[in-house]
């Protein structure tokens, strides 16, 4: 069964056109996409487009209705966005943050309830120890790990991540991918990807779009998407791409191609 | 489980700490209180003014006027501008994102002046308005023209704060520069009470300014405890907020409605009172962090506290004289801000 369809995405700033009929592969159940493309292709701007925050043309269906047809509140209940800027540098702590945030919301939990969710997810990310540290004195991957648990907090059944890993060291970046996959499985919600890192995306995307100047280059599984021509197109280097033999292509990155 | 995992007994704790905080604040509310009531050139000990207090027959006529026409006024104005200022602090430093920020940023206070200033140099009769009342009325209403401006800015430019600072900054150089003017052309009297009005003075009120001050506090308030939630998130950043689907322009708008109309019935009466409401929520904060449950009660207390004290110092340090509040708040205030600020940059 479909969960979320998005087609025709158009979306400018003034007289510049920054979105150019965007259309997404369908997403199913527990399915993840990820989106990739260099900076300024319009990942962004497609996150926020669909989470609500910039208005746009086009169709976009969740469980068979128009996002139009959902209440703001009712939408931001079931659609969770990551923002690429992590929680800003204040005396604030993540425990702080998460309860402001659920009660601020008007979230239907208890506060037993919710204290047990956050401890819960704390505990996934690695936060437990952090949950009463201000956010000024965490480090960016760590507040970027907070961020993370704040879309989490109301059990959305999708989850736009907006470059969820770039903060993270190698260790990390995998435990919340592999988090993020856990609760698709879990809940049958799916979730939406922007990602710098090709490896990490053809290891953890079920689909992939490639974005460039506010278009779709191509669309796919990561062996039809993460071909040395639509890399060398996009990003301008020069790779070979080989099978893992554990499903997903790798990528060897050889030199950026000199623009002419 | 592992110590780490009981971050919310820890956290408990904390919490409980900040409450004992907050207690503790309202004690030396209290207590600044009592010095500040006992402050003053006639002789009239704590014990006195208790027993006046709970019955006025018990004290000598000229006693009683000092105590409920004179100190119990003053007190208690300082302890309502003060907890005016301070909430009215701490909800424009959230709101703009910006510590350096206060109700006088956005020019609440220079307007007001201007229009205290001019309500001295022309002196306008205002018809149903006796003649005492025009100056307090004026610098309402220019404090209460410079909130709608600012409003208005706000919704024009689509809320960025960055946009609201500077225009609430351009506004203050604005005001300045016609309050010079009206001076540049007023007798020297005129020039001496405009001066007198700025550096803002306590002593000039009585029960009905005080009645009014408090009202408006009481019915502003509400209206920031049921944010407080919402204020905290904010702490996190915007985007965050605005990630999670909040309206952060419409709350700015919100919240600098109700600032305004509260820094300007504060200062209307006593004058511009500078730095209470830049300091008391900057000591609220480092003292109780960044819940705004906390934070907002507790920077309501040191506003208060902050005032208090001062009114007590200007009464005390110089045996006979009156000390105007203002310079007090700033002679103290600013040596204590640039520490805070100091202590800060440390910490971070």
């Amino acid at each position: 069964m479909s969960v979320f369809t998005v087609s025709d995405i158009r979306v400018s700033y003034g007289k510049k056109q920054v979105l150019n009929g965007v259309t997404l592969p369908v997403l199913n159940c527990g399915e993840m996409l990820g989106l990739l493309g260099p900076n300024a292709a319009g990942k962004s701007t497609l996150m926020r487009a669909l989470s609500g925050e910039q208005a746009y043309q086009g169709q976009v269906v969740l469980h068979q209705a128009l996002k139009s047809t959902y209440k703001h509140k009712d939408w931001h209940n079931r659609v969770a966005y990551m923002p690429q800027t992590p929680p800003q540098e204040s005396s604030l702590m993540p425990y702080e943050l998460m309860w402001s945030a659920a009660r601020a919301l008007s979230l239907d939990y208890s506060d037993q309830a919710l204290n047990c969710l956050i401890k819960d997810i704390f505990e996934r990310l690695g936060l437990a120890e952090f949950a009463t540290t201000c956010l000024h004195s965490l480090s960016g991957g760590k507040r970027q790990l907070v961020g993370l648990a704040l879309a989490i907090i109301r059990d959305p059944e999708l989850l736009l991540l907006d470059e969820p890993t770039s903060a993270l060291d190698l260790h990390w970046r995998m435990v919340v991918l592999d988090y993020v996959r856990e609760r698709l499985n879990k809940t049958g919600g799916a979730a939406i990807a922007a990602l710098h890192d090709l490896d990490l995306a053809a290891r953890y995307c079920d689909k992939l779009v490639l974005l460039n100047g506010g278009e779709i280059v191509a669309s796919g599984t990561p062996f039809e998407v993460l071909t040395r021509d639509n890399i060398a197109h996009v990003y301008q280097v020069d790779v070979s791409v080989m099978d893992s033999q554990e499903g997903y292509p790798l990528i060897h990155i050889h030199r950026p191609i000199a623009q002419t | 489980m592992q110590a780490s995992a009981q971050f919310d007994t820890h956290y408990r704790s904390i919490y409980v700490k900040r409450l004992s905080i907050i207690i503790g604040l309202c004690i030396a509310l209290v207590l600044s209180l009592m010095l500040d009531l006992t402050a003053g050139p006639a002789q009239l000990g704590l014990a006195e003014i208790i027993q006046g207090i709970i019955d006025p027959q018990s004290l000598s006529l000229r006693h009683q006027i000092i105590l409920w026409d004179v100190r119990l006024p003053d007190a208690l104005i300082a302890l309502a501008v003060g907890a005016a200022l301070g909430l009215a602090g701490i909800e424009t430093q959230t709101i703009l994102n910006n510590p350096l920020a206060s109700p006088f940023t956005l020019g609440v206070s220079a307007l007001a002046t201007l229009g205290a200033s001019l309500a001295i140099v022309v002196a306008p009769v205002i018809p149903f308005l006796p003649n005492n009342a025009v100056l307090p009325a004026m610098a309402l209403l220019f404090a209460l023209l410079g909130g709608g401006l600012i409003l208005a800015f706000t919704k024009f430019s689509g809320g960025a704060r960055e946009s609201v600072v500077l225009f609430g900054i351009a506004l203050v150089f604005l005001a300045n520069a016609l309050t010079a003017a009206l001076q540049y052309v007023a007798s020297a009297e005129a020039v001496q009470a405009i001066v007198f009005w700025t550096i803002g003075n306590l002593t000039k009120v009585g029960w009905n300014e005080l009645f009014i001050v408090s009202f408006v506090f009481v019915c502003v308030l509400p209206f920031s405890l049921r944010h407080v939630w919402l204020m905290t998130l904010i702490r996190g950043g915007e985007a965050q907020a605005k990630s999670l689907g909040l309206n952060v322009s419409r709350l700015r708008a919100l919240v600098i409605f109700r600032v305004s109309i509260l820094a300007a019935f504060a200062v209307c009466f006593v004058g511009a009172i500078g730095f209470v409401g830049l300091v008391g929520p900057h000591i609220a904060r480092m003292l109780l962090g960044e819940d705004h449950r906390l934070l907002v009660p507790g920077s309501i207390l040191c506003g208060a506290l902050i005032l208090s004290l001062a009114s007590f110092l200007s009464k005390a340090l110089l045996p006979g004289v009156i000390i105007p509040v203002g310079i007090l708040t700033s002679v103290i205030g600013v040596p204590i801000f640039l520490f805070l600020i100091a202590k800060q940059r440390k910490v971070s």
